[in-house]
């Protein structure tokens, strides 16, 4: 408990970590021409594992199969690798890398392992039918100014506030 | 690099792989790489993934605003996401519940595993298997995927605002929000805040929305105008500058001489568009040149943006330069205006030398005798052009009219009889084509005409360009010309024309043949999507004969539409539909065919379809002989809505859940 409060206390301000990402995102919209984006490198991940597994069927299915035989060829995928680097330098500088599993300390290992692979499944498939996750329709696409991301945005927030109560068990101290 | 698309260069790979890395280091740094501190915001125990996303949020969209205002990047080089609200709002309700489930989001769940969260690992395998599980059933979650799909859209034009306008609300909006989250926070909190963080908020507080009066002052000129428009073309001080640097050089317009001598050249890749009406258009026109109307001129004129050499002309000089203009906003380059118009360039290049005030040069006399040539009809001095039945384009052409153009640069004549007849003897220049290598199964049904795209690329290997004039020359079936020219609608071809009476007529008039295949070059067709409005499929055709509101038209002949006959697994017809074989509307003169007469048909016609503004849909078996009739009533007879069910009876009768009527057991 008295460490994660150290680690607290060196966390950035939030107005301050918010303002590099705005940067960080300005960043890309004059050098790429897009925003940011996260969960597209997860789908290409996941169009590379069925590649490897079911060839013949990933290319021909219409979703993933546009993506040819090597989706991994593709900005957003290093983006992801980026994001992870990006993140091992600053935890490592802060000393906050630890392996654990972080849940409340009456919640067991299984109970939030589970939720977390739950969420991951609707997230991951969310994602991919709303075109972005956070980062690249909530975060990019409000800043745009673009209607849809702003609908995405608020849907995000009435679909978690909505439902919070019941996963709360989670995070039980 | 979105706009030079080059965004799967190695060069983009590394520059993503660098915003990634500062995108990632200030996640982490904001505490995201903690599930719990993100999932604290739908507990109302931490609010920083708020304040944080909103900050970040202001920043990027204040910056690109202050960017696009000093004219360091258009909006047009950024790529914008489509709002598709069906995805949106769906998307967003199934990622909600999934946030607060696994307490991560993507981006952070990256930032999570960097920092040894095992949970975040799981979390990033579930995200892999959700996305394979989208791509499983894509097929049936398509329509949700499309659902409502507007297109890019800003939020401030959904909701009647302007962007300045809307922009300073959401700085104001942000603020308060911070302050409300820190209330929120307060109110759980032991310690009082540090002083370095009220500082903080504070500057934010007052920063945000003093810059977004700043972008708005940049962004209004001394008018009160927004100089920054409301629409996906932002443009800019800076680059209303250049534009009108260009017009300074007077690159913008381009002189008719020179123009008539590019297009005597044929030089590849020119595009001369008359920006009249088309009835003027029909009238006369530079030859060449393609009618486009001021609605639909930057959907047309997108294939050929920084390509080759637009030329836009009317009669005057006002119209054409603001098109030019509003195109240079647009990211043209390669737009001119024919200086002085179309008066201009038959004063110029067409007026006689005899009729001359002043005296010409011997070059120049050669050079104006050769612009009269190619662009007036041989030995008429009046300007003319094309064959024309009253002032409407001809659809029917005559042998006459065929021979004496036959040379010409944009008359593209194509033959569509058995390789062995084209063979044996075919009009010189003409390409031969078999009309069912223009049709393929789609969706699982058989003879469907192809999709736009394919017969681009079909047209472009007999190197027909979108400024020709095709002329279909039929042998036994005048159906096999108008299904070629459902081919060419499709693909928003404006000027194509049947010959009268086909091969059979040519040879009866004892015009020349010849057996040397033609010389001719491979073009670029550009593909237009969306030129096609007038093919319907079944279930638009099941909601007419729900409705009855259109007139349905079967053109099979009478005994299969009775159903005494079938080649199907039923018989009889769509309900409600009207049956005109499409053989009644030909004429046989021996071995020569021709449709029947204007008159005559829109005598029938007018019998079977109420007004010319009725909806009308045309079907047969397959859709080549409906084709026909399609062709009679929209431009030979001037019916404005007809539409072409090309899967027809052979679609309609598979699908078992579709009605049928016969004479055998008629309706109830």
């Amino acid at each position: 408990m008295k460490k994660q409060k150290n680690e607290n206390q060196n966390f950035m301000n939030p107005y301050l970590a918010g303002t590099g990402l705005g940067l960080t995102l300005l960043l890309s919209f004059l050098t790429l021409g897009a925003g940011l984006g996260a969960s597209s490198g997860i789908a290409r991940i996941a169009a590379c594992a069925e590649l490897c597994i079911a060839r013949t069927h990933t290319l021909s299915s219409e979703y993933f199969g546009k993506w040819g035989d090597a989706p991994l060829r593709y900005y957003l995928v290093f983006m992801l690798a980026g994001t992870f680097l990006g993140a091992l330098c600053s935890a490592l500088m802060a000393d906050r890398v630890h392996l654990r599993v972080e849940r409340g300390e009456k919640a067991s290992n299984r109970l939030r392992l589970a939720y977390s692979f739950a969420g991951g499944v609707l997230v991951g498939f969310a994602s991919r039918l709303a075109n972005g996750c956070t980062s690249g329709q909530a975060l990019t696409g409000s800043a745009l100014l673009l209607t849809g991301s702003f609908v995405f945005l608020v849907c995000i927030f009435v679909g978690g506030y909505s439902t919070a109560w019941l996963f709360r068990r989670q995070w039980n101290d | 690099m979105y706009h030079l698309d080059t965004l799967g260069s190695a060069k983009a790979f590394v520059a993503a792989l660098l915003i990634g890395v500062a995108f990632g280091f200030f996640l982490e740094r904001a505490g995201f790489g903690s599930s719990r501190k993100l999932a604290g915001v739908f507990y109302f125990s931490d609010m920083t993934v708020i304040k944080v996303m909103f900050t970040a949020v202001m920043t990027a969209l204040l910056g690109l605003s202050i960017c696009v205002a000093c004219g360091w990047v258009s909006m047009d080089a950024i790529y914008l996401m489509p709002t598709v609200y069906g995805a949106h709002i769906i998307g967003g309700l199934v990622f909600g519940v999934g946030f607060v489930m696994g307490g991560w989001c993507p981006g952070t769940a990256a930032a999570g595993l960097a920092c040894g969260k095992a949970d975040a690992l799981i979390f990033l395998g579930g995200a892999v298997a959700g996305s394979a599980l989208f791509n499983e059933v894509f097929r049936l979650v398509r329509p949700l995927y499309e659902a409502g799909d507007r297109g890019v859209v800003f939020v401030y034009n959904s909701l009647g605002v302007s962007r300045i306008g809307f922009t300073l609300l959401l700085s104001v909006a942000a603020v308060l929000m911070f302050w409300g989250c820190e209330w929120i926070e307060d109110k759980r909190r032991r310690e009082p805040r540090s002083r370095h963080e009220n500082s903080v908020l504070k500057v934010v507080s007052v920063a945000l929305p003093a810059l977004a009066v700043l972008v708005a002052a940049v962004g209004i000129d001394a008018n009160g105008h927004e100089s920054i428009a409301a629409v996906g073309a932002i443009t800019s001080i800076a680059a209303e500058t250049q534009l009108l640097d260009a017009v300074e050089q007077a690159q913008d317009h381009i002189d008719p001489a020179d123009l008539a001598d590019r297009l005597v050249n044929g030089e590849p890749g020119l595009v001369v568009v008359d920006i009249r009406p088309p009835e003027e258009y029909a009238h006369f026109h530079i030859r060449g040149a393609t009618n486009i109307s001021m609605k639909e001129i930057y959907r047309n004129l997108m294939p050929y943006k920084n390509i080759g050499t637009i030329v836009l002309y009317s009669d005057g000089m006002t119209h054409p330069v603001q098109i030019r203009d509003s195109l240079y906003r647009m990211g043209f380059r390669n737009a001119y205006i024919l200086t002085d118009g179309l008066d201009g360039f038959v004063q110029r290049c067409l007026t006689p030398v005899s009729l001359r005030g002043e005296p010409v040069p011997p070059a120049t006399a050669d050079r104006i005798r050769l612009w009269r040539s190619s662009f007036l009809d041989s030995g008429d001095s009046k300007p003319a052009q094309m064959a024309r039945m009253s002032d409407e384009w001809a659809w029917l052409v005559s042998a006459e009219w065929l021979e004496k153009h036959l040379g010409d640069r944009n008359v593209k004549v194509i033959d569509l009889r058995s390789q062995p007849e084209y063979n044996s003897g075919h009009i010189a220049g003409s390409l031969a084509l078999a009309v069912e290598n223009l049709r393929t199964n789609v969706n699982g049904v058989g003879s469907m005409l192809q999709p736009a795209d394919m017969l681009a690329r079909h047209v472009s290997l007999m190197g027909i360009r979108p400024e020709d004039t095709v002329v279909f020359v039929h042998g036994d079936k005048v159906h096999d010309a108008t299904l070629a020219g459902m081919a060419m609608e499709r693909i928003g071809h404006k000027h194509y024309a049947i010959l009268i009476g086909g091969f059979e007529q040519w040879k009866a008039d004892n015009k020349p043949l010849t057996t040397e295949l033609p010389g001719f070059s491979v073009s670029s067709y550009p593909v237009v999507p969306d030129a096609d409005s007038f093919t319907v499929d079944y279930k638009t055709v099941l909601e007419y004969v729900r409705k009855k509101s259109a007139v349905i038209i079967d053109v099979r002949p009478a005994d299969y539409y009775a159903g005494t006959k079938s080649d199907e697994a039923r018989a009889g017809h769509i309900p409600g539909a009207i049956n005109r074989p499409y053989t009644e509307d030909i004429a046989k003169a021996g071995d020569i065919q021709q449709l029947k007469s204007i008159d005559e048909l829109g005598k029938v016609y007018s019998q079977i379809i109420p007004s010319k503004d009725a909806a009308v849909v045309v079907h047969c078996r397959t859709g080549h002989q409906a084709s026909q009739t399609f062709f009679v009533l929209k431009h030979l007879l001037g019916y404005r809505r007809p539409s072409w069910y090309d899967g027809g009876w052979a679609e309609w009768v598979a699908r078992t859940d579709l009605p049928i009527e016969s004479a055998a057991a008629p309706r109830k």
